[in-house]
């Protein structure tokens, strides 16, 4: 037994996400509301005590003016250690995240924003602050239907599934978590095969001058954003090659968000016209 | 001169133009174009560099020269995809790409190799912050435009890197 289980832990709770199995337990049962809501979209509760995944969140208790540390571990590697609870939450979020997508077992998680248009996906691989969420909210609100601002998940078929939690909108130093209802869209729940990979970043003054890829080099293009191509290289390049097969692959340095939402929408509208 | 492809410790995807060859070795993923696909593909230890021009040039159904397959085997060697780096026989001095597509005209008969490094899982879902406030050092940040994440980093608690 690890020293770390032989601290008192109050309650738990088992869930599966895309087949990943995770336990998460607490020294305080207060603590479980708030963490619930940061399980990934789509998180189903088990009662099976068999975990692929173990979180561990110690409350740090007030001891006079002191307030004690609260800590956070995956396994028994301690992830965060800090007397901000928002911090912890962050961490436990985006360590969680990270967790599912580089272990779900019949999916292949690609770092990108992603909507549903006309039964077709448009994924929008890309790194953080490179624009992806804004440009995913423009096409919600020009009437996409919302999928994802953090991953493609995209199955062995090449389809995408939704991983629709609330998109992170960045506002100066700030980030503000908005619904897809709330941008005036909706949530898609069917898996859509994809119909456009645009790779683009956002630079002031940019123009919007798209430039085709092959699909070789649009797969080659993807393996930086695919958690987990290391681990699972030839179901990820499966997947990939099943994505790209069927969809068109483009690149582009993009200005403001709402002339290139526009384009990629009526781009879509021509492949799709293309392909049929 | 047989020159001889790795046949272990790869994933060769192929696409309807091109080869995709991913190093489980070293973690990198390469792109071949057309014909540097032909060449690796028929690259088993058995054939002559001219035997290769030759069936290059029936494949590519264009007039290939063995520099083009000279070119082709220096860029697999250079990805690590033959099993010995070729060397060219005393006499044959590398021709440039431009010297090539001068000599014969056809730029599509060029062996190109696009090359990336597969990443971590958290390497792949990096997370660039625009505030670094209790983050730790070496974490993407940006303060101004999401285009200063690739430059910027946070140091004890600040943007850096011209941010």
């Amino acid at each position: 037994m690890a020293k770390i289980d032989r601290l008192g832990w109050a309650e738990g709770v088992c869930f599966a996400a895309y087949g990943v199995r995770v336990g998460v337990r607490v020294n305080d049962p207060e603590l479980l509301r708030p963490l619930t809501s940061l399980f990934p979209p789509g998180s189903k509760l088990t009662t099976s005590p068999l975990v692929d995944q173990l979180y561990s969140l110690w409350l740090g208790k007030r001891r006079g003016h002191a307030l004690g540390f609260h800590l956070l571990y995956a396994g028994v590697t301690r992830r965060s250690r800090t007397r901000n609870l928002d911090e912890l939450l962050a961490a436990f979020e985006a360590d969680l995240r990270l967790s599912v997508a580089a272990a779900a077992p019949r999916r292949v998680f690609v770092h990108a924003g992603v909507v549903g248009w006309r039964g077709r996906a448009i994924v929008l691989p890309g790194r953080s602050c490179s624009g992806k969420t804004t440009l995913v909210a423009e096409l919600v609100r020009q009437g996409a239907t919302y999928y994802s601002d953090e991953f493609a998940v995209i199955d062995e078929r090449g389809r995408v599934h939704p991983f629709a939690k609330p998109l992170s909108i960045r506002d100066g130093a700030q980030v503000r978590k908005r619904t897809a209802e709330e941008l005036g869209g909706t949530v898609g729940t069917a898996a859509l095969p994809i119909g456009l990979i645009a790779f683009s970043a956002y630079h002031r003054d940019a123009r919007w001058r798209p430039v085709a890829l092959s699909a070789g080099q649009g797969l080659l293009a993807l393996i930086p954003h695919t958690v987990p191509v290391r681990r699972r290289p030839n179901a990820s390049l499966a997947a990939l090659q099943r994505a790209v097969e069927g969809a068109c692959v483009l690149k582009a340095r993009r200005g403001e968000a709402e002339g290139a939402a526009a384009w990629l929408l009526r781009h879509a509208d021509e492949s799709a016209k293309g392909a049929a | 001169m047989k020159p001889a492809r790795r046949t272990e410790g790869l994933v060769v995807t192929e696409l309807k133009d091109e080869v995709l060859v991913y190093d489980l070795q070293i973690h990198r993923a390469h792109c071949l174009n057309q014909a540097a696909a032909i060449v690796f593909k028929h690259c088993d230890g058995t054939k002559s560099v001219e035997e290769l021009a030759g069936l290059l040039e029936r494949e590519m159904g264009a007039p290939a020269d063995p520099d083009h397959v000279w070119l082709a085997l220096d860029r697999l060697g250079k990805a690590q995809l033959l099993r010995q780096r070729v060397k060219r026989p005393p006499g044959r001095g590398r021709l440039s790409r431009r010297e090539l597509v001068r000599r014969v005209g056809i730029a599509a008969l060029l062996p190109v190799i696009t090359s990336v490094v597969a990443p971590t899982p958290a390497e792949a879902a990096a997370t660039c912050v625009s505030d670094c406030t209790g983050k730790p050092d070496f974490t993407a940040c940006s303060s101004t435009a999401p285009a200063n994440c690739s430059t910027c980093v946070c140091m004890g608690g600040i943007c850096l890197g011209g941010c």
